[in-house]
């Protein structure tokens, strides 16, 4: 267990020492990710879904704020939206707009979650969104988790239906429109795996901040097994032929994701839990204090047992001093100079002295 | 000679000013009941706007049945489920807006009074040093 919090403590350093390399490398990561998973299930116009393109953008949007790559990913959907129909178009970006209107405009740091959600819908991994965000999260970003899974859906029903899409004719558009809202919106699956990841969210938010010991432990199984039990229950009410397997890996995803976000943000040290009682003349308080805990790394100190200076730790001057007063020094030797290379045997010498000096100083031997 | 303090003040100033501070600056030139009431206007045309969006895309998605079941009675019953839900919509946005934007004028207010008193204290420290 040590071992795991000498790595965070080594992560964390490396985090504070190339943070700006850190942060850009993930936004650049996050933004691939996404325009890739776009590309791949709706990329119906070619010059988008090239990879030139897709790998063009995400550099762009590492060097802008993290809203960029929201923007650009929208619109990224809304012109392959274009590329299949008129109707796709409007009522993509008209569910887009509701979003926002209703939504991020309150709160525009939940944007990435909406990014976030259909990637991990995507690697089959939903359950992984609402338990990382519960832990970190207040409760409003419960509908940013609702909102990234109708995106997700809303490119499932268009990569599906994208061939049956092609009428130009004001009855043709009518017809598609009509279709695209009620599938998606009529969608069993969808709104079961919204209800999942929207009770996951909660019963996570709920239990991380209750004062029971192992609290985010507990949360993250409990949210992790409640997200299996409502999609399954799901599964067998509207029978929807979910793939169990997958199921299972989300959630064993989704603890594992939790426990590692654990292990960084919220490192306790329960066994030596504190609790005070104590008055005012409004309250009475029950306080509960866990200490953190943090482990400092072992430092690495290197010794280097040789005759240059530069890397010596011990005094050779000193060294060579007694070997002199030892009257040691062989016949027909030139004398050691510090730091002049080639003296051969001589340098021998000193090199079983020094390190004669250094065991005897290592071992405490007089 | 440097002075650490002034340069770990005037750090931290130069680092509310480019970030966070340029919001708060702006927030702070209102007052709080005129910020708040400029943005639940803002969230009532919003608002106003995405009802409408939302009409639209119900209407659209069962546009066969309302041809096919189009009544005076139906029409009514609609209208008024509409205006009662746009009534609810919009006054519950205003309620919400009013608390976010409430809590982020105070948020700001509270920077901003910090800025100020860590000026004048690089003030007071300037003024110390040229005497």
């Amino acid at each position: 267990m040590d071992s795991l919090f000498v790595l965070r403590e080594r992560f964390q350093e490396l985090y504070s020492k190339n943070s700006r390399i850190i942060d850009k490398a993930v936004q650049f990561a996050v933004a691939l990710a996404a325009f890739y998973l776009i590309n791949k299930n709706v990329g119906f116009m070619k010059l988008a879904s090239s990879p030139a393109v897709i790998l063009a953008l995400a550099v762009i949007c590492t060097f802008f704020p993290t809203v960029m790559t929201i923007i650009a990913a929208s619109v990224l959907i809304l012109v392959h939206m274009y590329a299949v129909s008129l109707a796709a178009l409007g009522v993509t970006a008209g569910i887009f707009l509701v979003m926002y209107i209703f939504y991020f405009r309150l709160t525009p740091r939940m944007a990435l979650i909406v990014l976030l959600t259909p990637i991990a819908f995507a690697l089959k991994i939903p359950c992984v969104i609402p338990i990382a965000y519960a832990l970190v999260m207040p409760m409003a970003a419960i509908a940013a988790v609702g909102c990234g899974g109708i995106v997700y859906y809303m490119m499932e029903y268009i990569k599906k239906a994208a061939a049956g899409m092609k009428g130009s004719d004001a009855a043709g558009l009518m017809g598609q429109v009509s279709a695209y809202i009620k599938t998606v919106f009529q969608n069993k699956e969808m709104w079961v795996m919204i209800a999942a990841c929207i009770i996951c969210y909660l019963v996570v938010y709920t239990v991380r901040r209750q004062s029971v010991n192992h609290a985010w432990k507990i949360a993250v199984v409990a949210g992790a097994i409640v997200n299996i039990v409502v999609v399954t229950a799901g599964d067998m009410y509207f029978g929807l032929n979910s793939q169990f397997t997958s199921l299972i890996v989300g959630g064993a995803a989704g603890i594992v994701v939790g426990l590692i976000m654990e292990l960084f943000l919220f490192a306790v040290d329960y066994s030596r839990t504190e609790r005070f009682e104590y008055e005012d003349d409004e309250y009475h308080y029950y306080v509960k204090a866990i200490p953190k805990l943090s482990v400092s790394s072992p430092e690495k100190t290197v010794k280097r047992i040789n005759g240059h200076r530069e890397t010596e730790i011990i005094d050779a001057a000193e060294v060579r001093r007694k070997s002199k007063k030892q009257g040691k020094k062989p016949e027909n030797r030139s004398p050691v100079r510090e730091g002049a290379p080639g003296r051969g045997r001589d340098m021998e010498e000193v090199d079983k002295m020094l390190l004669t000096q250094s065991l005897k100083q290592d071992l405490n031997l007089k | 000679m440097l002075d650490e303090r002034k340069v770990r003040l005037m750090t931290s100033l130069a680092m509310y000013e480019q970030g966070q501070g340029k919001e708060d600056f702006k927030i702070s030139e209102y007052y709080r009941k005129d910020y708040t009431g400029m943005h639940i206007l803002f969230s009532f045309f919003w608002t106003t706007v995405g009802y409408a969006c939302i009409g639209a895309l119900v209407v659209l998605a069962g546009l066969d049945y309302f041809m096919s079941h189009m009544s005076v009675k139906l029409f009514m019953t609609l209208g008024i489920a509409a205006a009662a839900g746009y009534l609810a919509v919009v006054i519950i946005y205003a309620v919400i807006t009013s608390h976010i934007y409430n809590k982020k004028h105070r948020n700001a207010r509270q920077r901003v009074k910090r800025y100020n008193h860590d000026l004048t204290k690089l003030l007071k420290m300037y003024e110390k040093e040229n005497k």
